[in-house]
Protein backbone atom coordinates (compact mmCIF):
# COMPACT_ATOMS: atom_id res chain seq x y z
CA UNK A 1 0.00 0.00 0.00
CA UNK A 2 3.21 2.24 0.75
CA UNK A 3 3.62 2.29 -2.95
CA UNK A 4 0.20 3.73 -3.42
CA UNK A 5 0.76 7.01 -1.34
CA UNK A 6 1.55 10.10 -2.92
CA UNK A 7 4.82 11.58 -1.78
CA UNK A 8 5.85 15.10 -1.19
CA UNK A 9 2.96 17.72 -1.58
CA UNK A 10 0.65 18.43 -4.43
CA UNK A 11 0.47 22.04 -4.25
CA UNK A 12 2.65 23.55 -6.58
CA UNK A 13 6.09 24.53 -6.47
CA UNK A 14 4.68 28.73 -6.43
CA UNK A 15 2.75 28.15 -3.11
CA UNK A 16 5.34 26.65 -1.30
CA UNK A 17 7.86 29.16 -2.08
CA UNK A 18 5.09 32.15 -1.96
CA UNK A 19 6.65 33.49 1.29
CA UNK A 20 9.88 34.36 0.79
CA UNK A 21 8.60 34.91 -2.49
CA UNK A 22 6.36 37.20 -1.72
CA UNK A 23 7.96 39.23 0.47
CA UNK A 24 10.76 40.19 -2.22
CA UNK A 25 8.55 41.04 -3.98
CA UNK A 26 7.50 44.01 -2.01
CA UNK A 27 10.86 45.53 -2.41
CA UNK A 28 10.84 44.68 -5.88
CA UNK A 29 9.57 46.41 -9.00
CA UNK A 30 5.84 44.63 -9.41
CA UNK A 31 4.50 44.25 -12.65
CA UNK A 32 2.20 47.13 -12.69
CA UNK A 33 4.90 49.49 -11.81
CA UNK A 34 7.11 48.16 -14.06
CA UNK A 35 4.35 48.93 -16.62
CA UNK A 36 3.38 52.54 -15.70
CA UNK A 37 7.01 53.44 -15.71
CA UNK A 38 7.44 51.66 -19.66
CA UNK A 39 4.22 54.21 -20.26
CA UNK A 40 5.61 56.84 -18.92
CA UNK A 41 8.71 57.16 -20.74
CA UNK A 42 7.20 56.41 -23.94
CA UNK A 43 5.01 59.29 -23.11
CA UNK A 44 8.31 61.38 -22.62
CA UNK A 45 9.66 60.11 -25.63
CA UNK A 46 6.60 61.53 -27.80
CA UNK A 47 6.70 64.51 -25.81
CA UNK A 48 10.14 65.47 -26.78
CA UNK A 49 9.38 64.39 -30.39
CA UNK A 50 6.56 67.24 -30.03
CA UNK A 51 9.06 69.56 -28.94
CA UNK A 52 11.51 69.07 -31.65
CA UNK A 53 9.02 69.93 -34.17
CA UNK A 54 7.73 72.57 -32.90
CA UNK A 55 11.32 73.89 -32.27
CA UNK A 56 11.81 73.19 -36.01
CA UNK A 57 8.46 74.63 -37.17
CA UNK A 58 8.56 78.15 -34.93
CA UNK A 59 11.38 78.73 -33.62
CA UNK A 60 14.00 77.09 -36.36
CA UNK A 61 16.44 76.53 -33.91
CA UNK A 62 16.95 72.26 -34.34
CA UNK A 63 17.82 70.92 -37.00
CA UNK A 64 15.47 68.66 -39.53
CA UNK A 65 17.11 65.59 -38.54
CA UNK A 66 16.74 65.95 -35.21
CA UNK A 67 13.07 66.43 -34.85
CA UNK A 68 12.89 63.21 -37.75
CA UNK A 69 15.12 61.32 -35.04
CA UNK A 70 12.78 62.40 -32.10
CA UNK A 71 9.57 61.40 -33.97
CA UNK A 72 11.18 58.23 -35.26
CA UNK A 73 12.48 57.37 -31.30
CA UNK A 74 8.55 57.50 -30.29
CA UNK A 75 7.54 55.63 -33.09
CA UNK A 76 9.63 52.63 -32.76
CA UNK A 77 9.19 53.23 -28.53
CA UNK A 78 5.12 53.40 -28.92
CA UNK A 79 5.36 49.99 -31.18
CA UNK A 80 7.03 48.00 -28.69
CA UNK A 81 4.96 49.03 -26.26
CA UNK A 82 1.73 48.22 -28.27
CA UNK A 83 3.52 44.62 -28.96
CA UNK A 84 3.57 44.11 -25.22
CA UNK A 85 -0.01 45.22 -24.56
CA UNK A 86 -1.00 42.85 -27.21
CA UNK A 87 0.79 40.15 -25.88
CA UNK A 88 -0.73 41.03 -22.56
CA UNK A 89 -4.68 41.08 -23.73
CA UNK A 90 -3.91 37.82 -25.85
CA UNK A 91 -2.99 35.80 -22.23
CA UNK A 92 -6.05 37.69 -20.90
CA UNK A 93 -8.44 36.33 -23.80
CA UNK A 94 -6.68 32.84 -23.26
CA UNK A 95 -7.72 33.24 -19.73
CA UNK A 96 -10.99 34.20 -20.11
CA UNK A 97 -11.75 31.49 -23.21
CA UNK A 98 -10.86 28.94 -20.22
CA UNK A 99 -13.31 26.02 -19.69
CA UNK A 100 -14.51 25.89 -16.24
CA UNK B 1 16.57 51.24 -25.31
CA UNK B 2 19.70 49.61 -27.10
CA UNK B 3 19.11 51.24 -30.68
CA UNK B 4 19.35 54.52 -29.58
CA UNK B 5 22.99 54.35 -29.74
CA UNK B 6 22.97 53.89 -33.48
CA UNK B 7 20.47 56.79 -33.65
CA UNK B 8 22.79 59.24 -31.84
CA UNK B 9 25.90 57.89 -33.85
CA UNK B 10 23.51 58.31 -37.03
CA UNK B 11 22.82 62.09 -35.67
CA UNK B 12 26.07 63.30 -35.34
CA UNK B 13 26.70 62.17 -38.40
CA UNK B 14 23.66 64.01 -40.06
CA UNK B 15 24.62 66.86 -38.07
CA UNK B 16 28.45 67.01 -39.42
CA UNK B 17 27.83 66.14 -42.89
CA UNK B 18 25.62 69.23 -43.14
CA UNK B 19 27.81 71.56 -41.32
CA UNK B 20 30.54 70.54 -44.22
CA UNK B 21 27.58 71.20 -47.10
CA UNK B 22 27.55 74.60 -45.56
CA UNK B 23 30.90 75.15 -44.94
CA UNK B 24 31.10 74.26 -48.84
CA UNK B 25 28.58 76.39 -49.88
CA UNK B 26 30.25 79.43 -48.24
CA UNK B 27 33.63 78.68 -49.85
CA UNK B 28 32.05 78.82 -52.99
CA UNK B 29 29.58 81.68 -52.30
CA UNK B 30 32.79 83.61 -51.61
CA UNK B 31 35.16 82.90 -54.28
CA UNK B 32 34.92 86.38 -55.08
CA UNK B 33 34.64 88.21 -51.77
CA UNK B 34 37.62 90.49 -51.53
CA UNK B 35 36.15 92.54 -48.11
CA UNK B 36 35.21 90.72 -44.62
CA UNK B 37 34.38 92.64 -41.68
CA UNK B 38 37.58 91.08 -40.08
CA UNK B 39 39.46 92.51 -43.45
CA UNK B 40 40.78 91.81 -46.11
CA UNK B 41 39.54 89.27 -48.32
CA UNK B 42 37.12 86.20 -47.26
CA UNK B 43 39.51 83.09 -46.63
CA UNK B 44 38.43 79.58 -47.07
CA UNK B 45 37.45 77.27 -44.70
CA UNK B 46 37.88 73.61 -44.18
CA UNK B 47 36.43 71.41 -41.53
CA UNK B 48 37.89 69.10 -39.17
CA UNK B 49 36.17 66.42 -37.64
CA UNK B 50 37.29 64.12 -34.58
CA UNK B 51 35.41 60.55 -33.05
CA UNK B 52 34.09 61.01 -29.35
CA UNK B 53 33.05 58.56 -27.60
CA UNK B 54 29.10 57.73 -27.38
CA UNK B 55 27.59 59.05 -23.98
CA UNK B 56 26.09 55.92 -22.08
CA UNK B 57 25.92 54.20 -25.10
CA UNK B 58 26.47 50.45 -26.76
CA UNK B 59 27.68 47.32 -24.69
CA UNK B 60 29.31 48.30 -21.50
CA UNK B 61 32.22 45.45 -22.29
CA UNK B 62 32.33 47.35 -25.41
CA UNK B 63 31.93 51.39 -25.10
CA UNK B 64 35.31 52.23 -27.03
CA UNK B 65 34.64 50.21 -29.75
CA UNK B 66 32.16 52.57 -31.21
CA UNK B 67 32.16 56.60 -31.69
CA UNK B 68 30.36 59.48 -32.73
CA UNK B 69 32.12 62.43 -34.62
CA UNK B 70 31.61 66.36 -33.88
CA UNK B 71 33.45 69.50 -35.77
CA UNK B 72 36.66 69.67 -34.00
CA UNK B 73 37.86 72.90 -35.75
CA UNK B 74 37.03 74.73 -38.63
CA UNK B 75 40.26 76.02 -39.96
CA UNK B 76 40.80 79.22 -42.29
CA UNK B 77 43.20 79.05 -45.11
CA UNK B 78 46.11 81.30 -44.38
CA UNK B 79 47.06 81.84 -48.24
CA UNK B 80 44.99 84.72 -50.74
CA UNK B 81 45.66 84.59 -54.48
CA UNK B 82 46.83 87.66 -56.11
CA UNK B 83 44.78 88.89 -59.32
CA UNK B 84 45.71 91.39 -61.59
CA UNK B 85 43.04 93.62 -61.96
CA UNK B 86 43.70 97.28 -61.93
CA UNK B 87 40.44 98.37 -62.50
CA UNK B 88 39.16 96.61 -59.03
CA UNK B 89 38.40 99.14 -56.38
CA UNK B 90 40.53 96.70 -54.28
CA UNK B 91 43.17 96.51 -55.79
CA UNK B 92 46.56 98.00 -54.33
CA UNK B 93 48.93 100.68 -55.83
CA UNK B 94 50.96 97.84 -58.33
CA UNK B 95 47.00 96.79 -59.08
CA UNK B 96 47.28 92.98 -57.72
CA UNK B 97 43.57 92.33 -55.81
CA UNK B 98 43.69 89.83 -52.85
CA UNK B 99 41.10 87.40 -53.38
CA UNK B 100 40.54 83.73 -51.50
CA UNK B 101 42.24 80.89 -52.48
CA UNK B 102 39.37 78.89 -53.60
CA UNK B 103 38.95 76.06 -55.81
CA UNK B 104 35.22 75.87 -57.20
CA UNK B 105 36.18 72.32 -58.63
CA UNK B 106 37.26 70.91 -54.65
CA UNK B 107 34.25 72.87 -53.51
CA UNK B 108 32.33 71.02 -55.33
CA UNK B 109 33.78 67.57 -55.07
CA UNK B 110 33.46 68.28 -51.55
CA UNK B 111 29.45 69.20 -51.43
CA UNK B 112 29.18 65.74 -53.54
CA UNK B 113 31.40 64.05 -50.72
CA UNK B 114 29.31 65.54 -48.25
CA UNK B 115 25.75 64.89 -49.76
CA UNK B 116 26.81 61.29 -50.44
CA UNK B 117 28.21 60.74 -46.36
CA UNK B 118 24.65 62.21 -45.25
CA UNK B 119 22.87 59.87 -48.03
CA UNK B 120 24.89 57.32 -45.87
CA UNK B 121 23.95 58.10 -42.47
CA UNK B 122 20.39 58.08 -43.46
CA UNK B 123 20.75 54.78 -45.20
CA UNK B 124 22.22 53.65 -41.70
CA UNK B 125 19.18 55.54 -39.90
CA UNK B 126 16.75 53.56 -41.69
CA UNK B 127 18.58 50.05 -41.39
CA UNK B 128 18.84 50.38 -37.67
CA UNK B 129 15.12 51.38 -37.63
CA UNK B 130 14.37 48.43 -39.96
CA UNK B 131 15.99 45.95 -37.82
CA UNK B 132 13.84 47.68 -34.49
CA UNK B 133 10.51 46.61 -35.96
CA UNK B 134 11.79 43.52 -37.82
CA UNK B 135 12.10 42.43 -33.24
CA UNK B 136 9.48 43.33 -32.89
CA UNK B 137 7.70 40.82 -35.72
CA UNK B 138 9.33 38.18 -33.76
CA UNK B 139 7.48 35.41 -32.96
CA UNK B 140 4.35 36.68 -34.80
Amino acid sequence: MNDLLIRGDLMPPSIGAEGPAGEKQGGEKNFSTVLRDAVADINKFQLNAEEAIAKVQLDNTTSIHEAVIALEKADISFRAMMQVRNKILEAYQEIMRMQV
Amino acid sequence: MDFLTSFKICSSGLATQRARMEVAASNLANVETTRTPEGGPYRKKTVVLSSEPVPDGFNTAFKDAVKMVKIAAIVEEKNVKMAHDPSHPDADAKGFVAKPDINPVLEMTEMIAAGRSYEACVTAFDATKSMALKTLEMGR
